[in-house]
């Protein structure tokens, strides 16, 4: 009897935790991305070069995790990182390239 | 014989050679007259003064649409505004006269400059709200319609004037006219374009229906009066928008590039007369 | 979104502010009218790849990079490429 309420127990633990890694994203993960997302953009702030389609996808992601959307909420994270790197690439690339335009 | 002069020759040259230009060492008058010959070798059939006109400049039919509204010009509002604004007085009895040179007639002209003292460019813009913050007032938007009625009147009062913005001798002179030149030819924004990716490579060609204005001149007839907006557009109003335009998010207006690249600007038009206030499409 | 409305649309390609395409009104003339498309750029890859960065070809283009700075996105981008193969 003790063995098998026991095997029940760990049969139902293991079903549970293996349902809860079959979950869509969560709320930490979420946090993560949008966190990553955001450092970014501060960086992308700091070289003065923020883009407008970052912040936008920031705004969508905070919305989409309000309503519990983590999968779309994560996505728009990762594409607003994705911008802000971009961006943070461009204000790089161009503290040197600008000279190229220079009327002479 | 022959190898000793060759020698000479050699050692001539080199001592005689122009110097090889330091990376950081800039001439502001041996760029002004770069840009300014740029646009008129460009456009040939462009008197120099009408370059102050923008897309006008650049296009006939433009123009004649410009020329059959000018009859009612659509600031004069602004200006009648800017004119009542400047003869009402602060609160404490002072006006914005008392700000000025000449109490703030016929010197628009005269703006950005250096000031010395604070080390950073005045706008004329940041000096009327610099006014009115001394007098007890509060600051007016740098976007909206006060800033746009004051700078119209001080604009008219000055309209034919040639700019003349002096770079002192100090070092952080030249450093704000190279930030300034520096902003104005970094690409910005998701679409990556700088000022100069319209306004020097392509002025007078059209982005849709709209016709680009050169950049020589391009702040001579600030604050405009532009259709598309419905309205009076300050220059922090333009600078902030054509980010927008390019998907860049906006800095502060009056920021301290944004003061810079207007630093630049004008003193590139050094010479063209003030025609402000302006009416666009 | 088909081709054409990627090419055509404002917040997509907005092919138009710039360039002639047979189909779209009021274009601007920054840059060259995009007819013949299939003969001027025999190979797809090329095409792919001035929209995608056209900076790499010329540095002082214009162009928005319109894949390095993720405006559209491959797959788009391949669509726009063989909207432009019908021009």
């Amino acid at each position: 009897m003790r063995v098998t309420v026991t095997c029940l127990l760990l049969v139902t633990v293991s079903l549970i935790s293996a349902t809860a890694a079959q979950t869509a994203s969560t709320q930490a993960d979420f946090d993560t991305a949008f966190a990553a997302a955001q450092a970014a953009e501060k960086e992308a702030g700091a070289l003065k070069n923020q883009w407008l389609p970052t912040e936008q996808a920031l705004s969508a992601a905070k919305k989409a995790a309000a309503g519990g959307d983590f999968d779309t909420a994560i996505d728009q994270a990762k594409q607003a990182e994705a911008l802000a790197r971009a961006s943070i690439a461009q204000a790089k690339e161009q503290d040197t390239a600008w000279k190229a335009g220079i009327i002479r | 014989m022959r190898a000793a002069h060759l020698i000479s020759f050699a050692m001539f040259a080199l001592v005689f050679a122009a110097p090889a230009r330091a990376a950081d060492t800039v001439d502001p008058s041996a760029e002004f007259k770069a840009f300014r010959d740029y646009f008129t070798q460009k456009f040939p059939n462009v008197p120099l003064n009408d370059f102050v006109n923008g897309p006008y400049s650049m296009d006939a039919d433009l123009r004649k649409q410009w020329e059959a509204i000018d009859d009612f010009p659509p600031y004069d509002f602004a200006v009648d505004r800017g004119k009542e604004m400047f003869a009402t007085a602060f609160k404490n009895g002072k006006t914005y006269g008392d700000c000025f040179d000449n109490k703030g007639i016929g010197v628009r002209q005269n703006y950005p400059y250096f000031d010395t003292n604070s080390g950073e460019v005045i706008t004329l813009e940041l000096a009327l709200n610099r006014c009115r913050e001394a007098n007890g007032e509060v600051a007016y938007s740098y976007v909206k319609d006060e800033m746009a009625s004051l700078t119209a009147y001080m604009a008219f009062t000055s309209r034919g004037k040639p700019f003349d913005i002096k770079i002192p001798n100090d070092p952080r002179a030249l450093a704000a006219y190279q930030n300034g030149e520096k902003y104005f030819y970094t690409r910005r924004g998701q679409l990556n374009f700088s000022c100069a990716s319209c306004h020097v490579q392509n002025p007078g060609n059209h982005i849709r229906t709209e016709v680009l204005a050169p950049a020589l001149g391009i702040l001579a007839a600030m604050p405009i009066y532009r259709s598309e907006w419905g309205g009076m557009g300050t220059i922090s109003r333009r600078f902030v928008t054509c980010n927008s335009q390019v998907r860049g998010v906006p800095l502060q207006p009056q920021d301290e590039d944004y003061r810079d690249v207007e630093y630049y600007l004008s003193y590139m038009s050094n010479g063209l007369p003030i025609a402000g206030p302006g009416a666009r499409p | 979104m088909s081709g054409q409305q990627l090419a055509f649309d404002r917040s997509k390609g907005n092919c138009l502010t710039c360039h002639e395409i047979k189909g779209g009104d009021a274009p601007g003339n920054v840059a060259p009218a995009l007819p013949d498309m299939k003969s001027r750029f025999p190979d797809r890859k090329e095409l792919t790849a001035v929209i995608y960065d056209e900076t790499k070809r010329n540095p002082l283009t214009v162009m928005p990079p319109f894949g390095r700075n993720l405006i559209l996105t491959d797959e788009e981008i391949g669509a726009v490429v063989d909207f432009l193969y019908t021009r």
